[in-house]
């Protein structure tokens, strides 16, 4: 992929910036003194979760990457391993996306 | 501004080598220091920055990634809402600051701080911790840019990096405190992370996340969970809201 022109930089960062505004900005103000639905509050509760198992397994998984042979599709898979494994751990953010790069660098040398 | 620093410092130093290495992945795309400075002073948010450059990077159109990365700034719309109710006794232009400088690991301080009756956090101080974490953030970010442009640094490690942070976050929305595991949350993302496999192997690749997350919230919804963390780390608008700490003890994110 090209690196990004300002049209596209503005294509990209203008509607993103709008959206994660209206989402910090407009329940503050359209809520106060309301109270939300059940189901409601329970789906916005299940975004979050589905939101960053989405973003992992997209990293992870690629149908192409056992062409380059299993290990090479299995060692990303293997360095989040170690990363769940810190995140257990510490539950710290830093330590995690420490291991993370340490493991995937040391993995790849294998 | 003693105690905003003592409260901020950890997660100013879990910021500054994740705010580099999203620079550097974010030069490989072409945004450098000042478009790095722009992102980070709006969109705020360290797993959106990182999606944007991972997905451009893997040739993903524009509006695929403005829309992943609504998907994943939803989530600040539950915060919003939850901080809500504490917000009445500011007036509008503190609560529009606070929800403009809104961000997971000082909303969960403030949270905390709001829902223990803390009567020595104000409001000022709350923001004063938002602007230091955030300018922390802006200039680690701009600074990896900056780096970027010139020590050429594996993108599969910079991107890696994201991964981890979502991996965090995951681990974070899915195991309390306590180590209670909640089952809803579970669902949510074991379905989420099926249809991101189904995605990808019916050559729909650009739509796997946002599909992944909408799959993800119906299953737990279909399933009955008992909620999530998350969900229930209160958006009880009316009522008092739970602490929602976000691992906010142990350094944060600007995810």
């Amino acid at each position: 992929m090209s690196t990004m022109t300002a049209q596209d930089f503005l294509t990209t960062w203008i509607p993103a910036f709008a959206i994660i505004l209206a989402c910090r900005v407009l329940p503050v103000f359209l809520l106060r003194g309301r109270e939300l639905p059940a189901r409601v509050v329970e789906g916005l509760g299940y975004i979050p979760p589905a939101a960053f198992a989405a973003l992992v397994a997209n990293d992870l998984f690629s149908p192409n990457a056992f062409a380059a042979g299993p290990w090479a599709a299995l060692m990303p898979v293997a360095a989040a391993a170690v990363v769940f494994v810190v995140a257990w751990k510490t539950r710290s953010m830093l330590w995690c996306c420490v291991a993370g790069v340490v493991a995937y660098v040391l993995l790849s040398l294998i | 501004m003693k105690k905003v620093l003592a409260v901020a410092w950890p997660i100013m130093l879990s910021y500054v080598p994740v705010g580099l290495a999203c620079g550097v992945l974010g030069a490989q795309c072409g945004i450098g220091p000042g478009w790095a400075l722009l992102l980070s002073l709006t969109i705020i948010s360290g797993g959106a920055q990182f999606m944007i450059s991972n997905l451009w990077l893997a040739g993903v159109p524009a509006a695929m990634i403005v829309m992943s990365v609504g998907a994943i700034s939803l989530r600040f719309a539950l915060y919003s809402a939850s901080l809500a109710p504490h917000l009445q006794k500011a007036n509008k232009r503190t609560a529009m600051a606070m929800a403009l400088t809104l961000i997971e690991e000082g909303y969960g301080v403030t949270l905390g701080k709001l829902c223990d009756g803390d009567r020595e956090w104000t409001f000022r101080q709350a923001l004063a911790l938002n602007v230091v974490t955030i300018l922390t953030w802006a200039i680690s970010v701009a600074a990896g840019a900056a780096l970027g442009e010139m020590v050429d640094v594996p993108t599969a490690v910079a991107g890696f990096a994201m991964t981890s942070l979502f991996i965090y976050l995951l681990w974070d929305q899915l195991v309390s405190a306590e180590g209670r595991v909640a089952r809803g949350g579970l669902v949510a993302a074991g379905a989420a992370v099926a249809a991101v496999v189904a995605c990808k192997l019916a050559g729909a690749a650009t739509a796997a996340v946002p599909v992944g997350a909408v799959v993800g919230v119906a299953a737990a919804l279909l399933a009955g969970g008992e909620g999530n963390k998350g969900g229930n780390a209160g958006v009880e608008v009316d009522g008092g809201a739970p602490g929602a700490g976000t691992g906010a003890e142990k350094g944060g994110e600007a995810a």
